[in-house]
């Protein structure tokens, strides 16, 4: 049951190869690839593999190989238990490969509308990951609201991308950073990327779409939510830093959402009971540092920074496994049920608390110097920043010490049975690598130095060491932890508060407006699709009506419009006159017509007539068409009519008529609309006139004598493929109405 | 010509569009041919220039322009299309329905529609499930 | 009337098979190209239909009931000519042979990519609407389901 399939394996590798590729490429000096893609746009694909795409691409492949490993154990229990075959995996690996690949791509973009494509990739990834459990109503809903969520807000980036483009001429991002200058479009412009960066990363107001997400199965929280899609929000901000750092206003508010996050995803996550959610909280408040520290600015926060999102990823992929196996493991997913699982699963406690610490700041993790720079980075900026750091950290030591604390501590809660070994070892593997950077620390701070480089724009030095003295990070170190054990146990007076804040924020907070929102507009649509296709007169209507206010802004935008010219008439043109006439008058006589044949009959006349008349303009293509085309009208048209059945039901007259004035006063507005347009499009010269002349000039060339044959045929042969490709549609079409689909 | 060209067209436009609004079916197929053969005339009407067939040998004087000739056959074949399709619409309606009357046919659906609902309640479930 | 239509229609179509076989041959010098032709050969099909009924139209003449493979064929024939070009790196539609190299004549006929792309035409706009008649045929003269 719990073998991992050769699928499953597959992707492992491809992962570690990914990852060794990063690796060497990390090692070698990074390279580059830029080609044009839309160069009628200025447009390049341009990747880089500089110091920040080396350190989220070997975050999302080296987290990678891990959770990749783990899901390889995780995922055949997990259709187990859905009751879905063991091959269902194949919805899942392609997608979370796919996830990577996007990752990367988006590490190393250095163009704006490449940094949005694989932005979005992301979220395409992420919607059929969460919503991986589809037969589940509320997997399907929280796929939705992740999509939703990031990418409407991911339209607004690429609003800023084509405001930045527009504004300066190129969408290169080392570029734009080196000629951008403050201003109003470039702020606003930047301001829209922040805004889909921070709702990627899930932060204050729009992070209620990642405890959602939640409903994933735990390999995809582990990855999407430690070290990829939220890491995207953040690396897109690390990437433009340099154009956000413009407008210090900017920067300001970058670091009073970072604060909003951190308390209220702190307090939040000391609320909640489900495991992965006090997880997902904890991530909202965690890439709360990773966004004051971008708020900050200069070289040590963006050094900060990069360490942080390094140590955060190792450490809360693994805390996000250790609830997986421990869900898988006692079938509970609420903490106050759990509880001793250190004498049971010691090896599962050992590697989580490991990561646990890490994430907690504790020394001889890697954990510490995130927090060491963080303080160093606060601090500098004043005492208030420095206070709220000290909180912020000893939020994070309550929260992630109650869950560590609330599992593996205290009396056995439920007894659990065993689970393979791929779903400890990876996590044993994170947490190794916890305490390995916590005591060579060397390898992790040259990778966040690299990455800060690019984000400050200019070379930057990070020294995360021990240091034991009264410095103030030591200080605030002290203090955080103080104060963070002082949380913990006041687990009385706490809990009843952060309750009653959990409370107040379902009440009133922003998934309650996002809520109202979505299902206010979901109404609007229905209210407008009903409308709409409730009546074809209505549909018809939908679509004249528009069509009709924007001709009639084109009128009032183009002042030209209003030059109209009556033409010459001469003697010559009087049979186009006659003829015209007498086709105007036949389609006038269908109107009044109540019978059948008649109006067919008239409609031929019609056709007839305008065949004459393109025979008198020298058309003798057209006209020979519109001759064959107008019998094959009448003959369809007669033997279909002939067998329609007629109404059985009579119509009450009076309403009738009443309507059929409306019809009549709407024809005519149509009908004059439609020929101030026309004459007005008619009236206007040609900007030029070479073309046709051309065209007449290459006809020999193309073996031809008839200019107009050959267009069809070869000048414009995609025009005439495109015309039988919609003759082929209609045919389906009419074939699959008739028949159901089948072809004879 | 461009006022004559430009007032027949809109005629037809006109006489088209009221019969697409019309609550006959039949007569609903026959105001989308018409407002066709009203996009052929503006296509034909818009030729840069007026004269002889453009046809080798060449006369000497003034050629009609043969890019519009050349579109104008396209909208013809895209109209035959587009009504053939329609028309095996309409036949399907009145196959189902039993009725070519607008209205009726309106007044079905909605009963039908009604009905569906009652039986299982359609909804966006997802939309609703991602609101929550 | 009915019965001259019944005594033309079988007729007709010898001459509209000869009228468009002119018309692609010759329509590249002169007025028209196969999507005119096949609606000619169509009409003298359709015309057979409503004469004769449908299922003595298709007994009589049995190829009509190859039309949706020959209307495949036509559609495909017309792709292939017209995105040849890509596939050795020319834009689509591109004019095989190129103007100013040999061609090989066939009678008058040329034997150029244009006029392939129009006997596909003609082939997919015939089929395409022996398709459709065939369809409204049998639902409006009712038959066998």
């Amino acid at each position: 049951m719990s073998h991992p399939t050769p699928l499953a394996w597959l992707a492992v590798v491809i992962a570690a190869l990914a990852f060794g590729a990063c690796l060497l490429l990390a090692m070698s000096g990074g390279g580059r690839v830029d080609i044009p893609w839309i160069p009628s746009l200025g447009i390049r694909f341009e990747l880089e593999f500089d110091g920040l795409a080396a350190m989220y691409a070997l975050l999302a492949t080296g987290i990678g190989v891990a959770v990749f490993t783990y899901g390889a154990g995780y995922l055949p229990i997990h259709l187990h238990h859905a009751h879905r075959p063991r091959d269902d995996d194949r919805r899942f690996w392609p997608w979370m490969l796919l996830f990577m690949a996007a990752m990367v791509v988006l590490a190393c973009a250095q163009d704006l509308i490449v940094l949005f494509v694989a932005f979005d990739l992301t979220a395409v990834a992420s919607y059929f990951l969460i919503g991986f459990d589809r037969e589940r109503r509320d997997a399907r809903g929280a796929a939705m609201m992740a999509l939703l969520v990031t990418v409407t807000t991911a339209v607004l980036m690429l609003i800023g991308a084509v405001l930045l483009s527009v504004e300066h001429g190129t969408s290169s991002i080392p570029t734009l950073i080196d000629v951008a200058e403050a201003g109003p479009v470039t702020t606003l412009a930047t301001l829209l990327i922040a805004v889909a960066a921070l709702a990627k990363s899930a932060q204050v107001p729009l992070h209620f779409w990642l405890p959602r997400a939640m409903e994933a199965p735990t390999p995809v929280s582990a990855y999407l939510h430690s070290a990829a899609m939220v890491a995207a929000g953040v690396l897109v901000i690390g990437r433009i830093h340099p154009l956000l750092a413009l407008e210090p206003m900017v920067l300001d508010g970058l670091l009073v959402i970072g604060v909003c996050s951190i308390v209220i995803g702190g307090l939040l996550s000391l609320a909640q009971d489900e495991l992965k959610q006090v997880l997902a909280y904890s991530t909202v408040s965690q890439y709360g540092y990773v966004v004051v520290l971008y708020g900050l600015g200069g070289p040590v926060a963006a050094g900060a920074a990069a360490f942080y999102v390094i140590a955060h990823a190792i450490a809360k992929s693994a805390l996000f496994m250790t609830a997986g196996t421990v869900i898988l493991a006692t079938d509970e997913t609420r903490l106050s049920r759990l509880g001793g699982l250190v004498r049971p699963m010691p090896l599962l406690a050992a590697a989580s608390g490991a990561a646990a610490m890490a994430l907690a700041a504790l020394p001889l993790t890697i954990g510490f110097f995130k927090d060491e720079l963080f303080f160093a980075a606060a601090t500098e900026r004043g005492p208030l920043t420095g206070i709220v750091a000290v909180l912020a950290a000893a939020l994070t030591l309550a929260y992630i010490g109650r869950f560590w604390l609330r599992l593996f501590a205290g009396p056995l809660g439920i007894e659990p049975h065993a689970v393979p070994r791929l779903l400890v070892v990876p996590i044993l593997v994170l947490g190794v690598l916890g305490i390995a950077g916590g005591i060579v620390v060397e390898p992790f701070a040259r990778l966040a130095e690299a990455a800060a480089s690019v984000t400050y724009g200019a070379p930057v030095a990070i020294h995360p060491a021990y240091h034991l003295d009264t410095r103030p990070e030591n200080l605030m170190a002290l203090a955080a932890w103080l104060v963070g054990a002082i949380i913990l146990v006041a687990a009385p007076i706490r809990q009843p508060i952060v309750t009653r804040v959990a409370v107040l924020g379902g009440r009133l907070g922003p998934r309650r407006w996002y809520g109202a929102l979505l299902q206010g507009l979901s109404r609007l649509s229905d209210a407008i699709h009903g409308e709409e296709v409730r009546d074809l007169r209505r549909s018809v209507a939908a679509v004249l009506v528009p069509t009709g206010v924007l001709i009639g802004i084109g009128f009032l935008a183009t002042p030209s419009a209003w030059d109209y010219r009556i033409g010459d008439i001469g003697r010559e043109d009087l049979p186009v006159v006659v003829l015209l006439g007498l086709g105007v008058g036949a389609a006038l006589t269908v109107t009044r017509d109540p019978g059948r044949l008649r109006p067919v009959l008239a409609l031929s006349v019609l056709g007839f007539a305008l065949a004459a008349v393109y025979a008198v303009m020298a058309a003798p293509d057209v006209a020979l068409v519109a001759v064959l085309v107008e019998a094959v009208y009448t003959l369809v048209f007669v033997a279909v009519f002939a067998v329609l059945p007629l109404s059985q039901r009579a119509a009450a007259s009076a309403a009738h008529t009443a309507r059929r004035r409306r019809d009549l006063a709407a024809g005519v507005i149509a009908g004059i609309g439609a020929f101030i347009t026309i004459w007005a499009a008619l009236s206007r010269e040609p900007s030029q006139r070479g073309d046709a002349l051309e065209l007449i000039r290459l006809t020999p060339q193309a073996h031809g004598s008839d200019v107009v044959t050959v267009i069809l045929a070869d000048f414009r042969g995609l025009d005439t493929m495109v015309e039988i490709t919609v003759l082929a549609v209609a045919v389906v079409g009419a074939t699959s109405l008739l028949r159901r689909g089948r072809s004879w | 010509m461009t006022l004559i060209y430009a007032l027949a067209a809109g005629a037809l436009f006109g006489i088209g569009a009221y019969l697409v609004m019309r609550r006959d079916l039949l007569r609903v197929v026959l105001g989308v041919v018409v407002i066709s053969q009203a996009a052929t005339l503006t296509l034909m009407a818009s030729a840069l220039g007026f004269g002889a067939a453009p046809i080798y040998p060449l006369p000497s004087g003034a050629i009609s322009d043969p890019l519009s000739q050349a579109m104008a056959l396209t909208s013809v074949v895209i109209g035959l299309a587009t009504t053939a399709l329609l028309l095996v619409l309409v036949l399907r309606v009145v196959d189902v329905f039993r009725s070519q009357g607008l209205d009726e046919v309106a007044e079905d659906e909605v009963a039908q529609e009604a009905t569906l609902d009652a039986e299982h309640a359609l909804g966006h479930e997802d939309e609703e499930a991602a609101a929550r | 009337m009915s019965s001259i239509i019944g005594v033309v229609a079988p007729r007709l179509l010898g001459p509209a098979l000869i009228l468009a076989a002119a018309i692609i041959v010759k329509g590249y010098a002169d007025v028209g190209d196969g999507f005119s032709a096949g609606v000619i050969v169509a009409t003298a099909l359709a015309l057979r239909y409503v004469s004769l009924g449908w299922e003595l139209a298709e007994r009589s003449l049995p190829v009509l009931r190859r039309a949706p493979q020959v209307a495949t064929a036509g559609l495909l024939i017309a792709l292939a000519t017209g995105f040849a070009g890509p596939l050795v790196g020319d834009p689509p539609f591109t004019h095989y042979p190129r103007a100013g190299e040999s061609v090989i004549h066939i009678g008058t006929l040329e034997l150029i990519t244009a006029v392939v792309f129009d006997l596909g035409l003609f082939l997919f706009v015939t089929a395409a609407f022996v398709v459709l008649i065939h369809h409204l045929a049998r639902l409006a003269q009712g038959g066998p389901r």
